[in-house]
């Protein structure tokens, strides 16, 4: 029993501070390196018909189906257009499995807790991506915006872009 | 952590080994309904039952069961030893069901992780005053009571032995050499050794393997035992004189009276001061439940009651079929690792690289056709695996006839025939709430009041049978009653009110067709709601339930003979036969029980409407057209119906033609749900991984044709 707990205590000193930063948009984003589980090339996507524009559909992972998300999609930017360079991060969110295509993954980086700003109040117009950034982790001279899985992945306030508007009109 | 894991376990092994007795229990009682009172090996069972889960029930703290199981420990062992003749048979029979479905829903709180919180006392005060009833009722055997069952703490009682003829009873001291190392290990093995063929055994020192003090005890006065069985005195020595360490074993053959009553164990009690101190360290052991060793447990569950079970029922050692539990998703991930072994298999063996002509290839296949006929076999045991008879099914429904008709003032008689039909697990434990409802419906709709019988020249007592069989690749499970049948007139009265036969003309309507009615929402006909059935939510929620697992509900009925409602469901629900099909560059797969045909057809057999439906005339009959891409929103183009191909679909007498690209084949699908991220879907049930690795979904043809 100890040795597993000890493992475990060194798994989580190895892996607190890193995370994963892609490319999405002109931003760059970061996840926690505990969630992911593997990066793997673009592959065919079955397409799921009539389920949010974002989730692309379905992929095959060695007899597993997970399905897939569009990162850019989800943050209502500009579609990309897949090529070789896309990779597709698989992560583990509370036994849920999920693929997120990116356009790029950058690297892995360590940021320390004291680096990590609260997300700045930003003008209405950005408040939807607001919605899953739970910080603004300080590298070097760039920033990353920490992104928060559980929202990310189930909060369906604003998940479609209609609806986002529909809120904002009901707001006005 | 590995404490808390244990506790898990245990729980887990409560649960399950008390869900079972209990399971017994109501087949026991249920069997036993009819007669004058209950024979003794029931009273015995009902008896023993009660105090193993009271027994477990108190190291796990749950209080309230171990409360009401001992008050019906106490009417049993009351009977047992007394023997009263007047028992009012029904009364006790509903006071047993009664503490068997408190204790099953508190089991069900534990297993939800609640607290077991239910109010046993009501339960209590009533059989306190069904047992004074009984002592009452005949006062001079009430002087020779035996003294009362008291409860004290769950592990010093002991269940006493039943006195079958041929049982000898002896008094056994095993002493071991003074140097032995682990005495009290090897003594544990004498028992369990005993076990498989004693009725009954008790000894001393009690704790023997989670006190390790016990191994001194027993080095210095020899370990103790009382045990009956049907053995000769020289078997019982062949069975413990298995060690070496044993230096002397003395077997003495006693009378069975006051067998175990006798002061046999007790001396040793008496002269260690070691002894009062144990059992305290027992109890605390017992409430903090935790710290018992693994092997503790083994003795706790299988109190002498089980291998006593066995010898009552006289079942020959030979055909006793030795069982494990497995976690089921155990199971399904072994299901999933075969389904994609299957698969890989297909890569590797069409694999393109193999594809180099003039290549040979003799040794290659030699090897692939061995390996074939391994996974096939794989997936065949694995199948047989999930199987599961509907005994237990079919029981519980007994349960509900039983409990029905008592309140309901009828006399029915259930007659179950093929209960031993096997249906995959998954498949049971959805079946189990539909065919409860039919069987409610059958006894409170269906079989007449007792009069009503008499005067239409029928037997007065009523009968539904609940049958199963394998038919065509499905399991059909029938429940069947000699009631009054459905009244068309009537339904069709009721429809006619519900708005139900707008453009519709009934007379041309089928018998079948009406009786789909009673499949609608808020369909009753019947006018009076009771504590069973009539108000109208019901058979719609009982149809789709069986359709959410593939299967289909035919209702047939003969107006005073009785109706019969048939299940017809899939055998399982992990492979199913299916044809892959192709649209908007998607792949597609349907069962293959509900195509009818494939048909190639002519854009002038096509008739458009305005509104923009679609029918295609097939052989002088009409059917709908379901335009796949467009139906799933795939794409907006309409495909000119020369380039494609019909599939004809039908589900419960509905018929519907599929528009879609290209077929691709017949195939064995293994099913798998789509990932729970994704919101439920509109026709699609399910999706599957093709031979080439790529994903095909699964079409619900029940909302297709719906």
């Amino acid at each position: 029993m100890s040795e597993e707990m000890t493992t475990e205590l060194s798994e989580g000193i190895t892996q607190r501070d890193k995370y994963m930063t892609f490319k999405s948009g002109n931003e760059y984003f970061a996840i926690g390196i505990e969630y992911i589980n593997e990066i793997i090339p673009f592959q065919r996507i079955t397409v799921i018909p009539e389920t949010e524009s974002y989730i692309k559909g379905l992929i095959n992972l060695r007899g597993k189906i997970i399905p897939v998300v569009d990162v850019a999609l989800r943050f209502n930017q500009p579609p990309l257009e897949y090529n070789d360079r896309t990779c597709i991060i698989v992560i583990d969110v509370k036994a849920t499995v999920v693929g997120l295509i990116v356009e790029r993954i950058a690297e892995v980086v360590t940021i320390e807790e004291e680096d990590i700003l609260p997300p700045p109040s930003i003008g209405r117009s950005n408040k939807v991506q607001n919605k899953y950034v739970y910080g603004i982790g300080k590298t070097g001279d760039s920033v990353k915006l920490l992104l928060d899985l559980d929202k990310f992945l189930h909060d369906e306030d604003s998940s479609i872009a209609e609806q986002a508007d529909s809120f904002a009109e009901l707001e006005e | 952590m590995a404490e808390e894991f244990n506790t898990e376990d245990m729980l887990d092994m409560y649960l399950l080994e008390n869900g079972q007795l209990l399971e017994k229990l109501q087949e026991t009682v249920l069997e036993q309904k009819d007669a004058e009172c209950f024979d003794e090996d029931a009273i015995n069972e009902i008896f023993r039952t009660m105090h193993t889960i009271k027994g477990s029930s108190g190291i796990m703290m749950f209080d309230n069961v171990t409360k009401i199981a001992h008050k019906l420990e106490d009417i049993f062992y009351y009977l047992r030893e007394s023997k009263p003749d007047n028992v009012p048979h029904l009364e006790l029979v509903s006071h047993v069901l009664d503490v068997a479905d408190f204790i099953t829903a508190e089991m069900d709180k534990i297993r939800d992780g609640n607290d077991p919180d239910g109010d046993p006392t009501e339960l209590i005060d009533a059989m306190d005053v069904f047992l004074k009833q009984i002592k009452h009722e005949i006062t001079k055997v009430e002087k020779e009571l035996p003294p009362e069952n008291v409860y004290v703490a769950p592990n010093q009682f002991y269940i006493a032995p039943v006195a079958t003829s041929g049982s000898r009873f002896y008094q056994i001291v095993i002493t071991y050499k003074s140097d032995t190392q682990m005495s009290n290990i090897r003594a544990y093995t004498a028992v369990y050794a005993l076990k498989e063929s004693a009725e009954d055994i008790i000894y001393f020192p009690e704790d023997i393997i989670s006190n390790e003090t016990s191994s001194d005890l027993i080095l210095k006065y020899g370990f103790r035992m009382l045990l009956q069985a049907q053995l000769s005195e020289d078997e019982v020595r062949k069975i413990i004189d298995t060690s070496s360490e044993i230096e002397n074993i003395d077997i003495r053959e006693v009378a069975a009276e006051g067998f175990f009553n006798s002061d046999f164990l007790k001396p040793i009690e008496l002269d260690t001061a070691a002894a009062p101190k144990q059992e305290k360290e027992e109890k605390t052991e017992e409430k903090q439940g935790k710290d018992i060793a693994p092997g503790d447990y083994v003795i706790q569950s299988k109190e002498p009651g089980k291998a006593k079970q066995l010898n009552k029922n006289k079942q020959p050692k030979a055909s006793k079929q030795s069982f494990i539990n497995v976690n089921v998703e155990k199971m399904d991930q072994l299901m999933d690792l075969i389904g994609e072994l299957v698969i890989a298999e297909a890569v590797v063996l069409q694999n393109p690289d193999l594809k180099v002509p003039g290549l040979e290839l003799q040794n290659f296949q030699k090897a692939a056709g061995q390996l074939t006929k391994i996974s096939t076999d794989l997936q065949d045991v694995i199948m047989s695996m999930r199987m599961m008879p509907l005994t237990t099914t079919f029981q519980k429904m007994n349960r509900i006839v039983f409990d029905a008709s008592r309140k309901l003032g009828k006399d029915i008689d259930l007659e179950v025939v093929g209960e031993n039909t096997e249906v995959d697990k998954n498949i049971i434990e959805h079946i189990s709430d539909p065919l409860m409802h039919l069987i409610r419906n059958a006894v409170d709709h269906g079989i007449e009041m007792p009069e009503e019988r008499q005067a239409a020249g029928k037997p007065k007592k009523g009968k539904v049978t609940l049958s199963a069989k394998n038919e065509g690749g499905k399991v059909w499970i029938t429940v069947q009653d000699d009631g009054f049948g459905m009244d068309r007139t009537k339904i069709l009265k009721k429809a006619r009110k519900n708005g139900l036969l707008a453009g519709k003309n009934p007379e041309s309507m089928t018998d079948r067709e009406v009786y789909q009615f009673i499949t609608y929402p808020g369909f009753s006909t019947n006018e009076t709601v009771t504590e069973f059935s009539g108000r109208g939510v019901g058979m719609d929620v009982v149809v789709k339930n069986i359709q959410t697992i593939g299967g289909t509900l035919d209702i047939d009925s003969v107006p005073g003979n009785g109706s019969t409602m048939t299940m017809k469901i899939p055998l399982t629900l992990a492979i199913i036969d299916g044809i892959v099909m192709e649209t908007a560059e998607s792949f597609f797969v349907v069962e293959t029980g509900i195509v009818k045909q494939f048909v190639s057809v002519k854009e002038d057999m096509m008739i458009h409407e305005p509104g923009g439906e679609e029918y295609v005339m097939i052989r002088g009959e009409c059917y709908p057209v379901i335009r796949l891409n467009r139906y799933l929103s795939l794409s907006e183009e309409n495909t000119p119906v020369e380039d494609g191909m019909m599939v004809l679909l039908e589900l419960e007498e509905k018929m519907v033609c599929l528009l879609v690209d290209n077929l691709i084949g017949e195939q064995e699908i293994v099913v798998k749900p789509i990932p729970k991220y994704i919101k439920k879907v509109r026709g699609l049930s399910g999706c599957t991984q093709l031979g080439d690795g790529s994903i095909a979904l699964i079409l619900d043809p029940a909302s297709l044709i719906g």
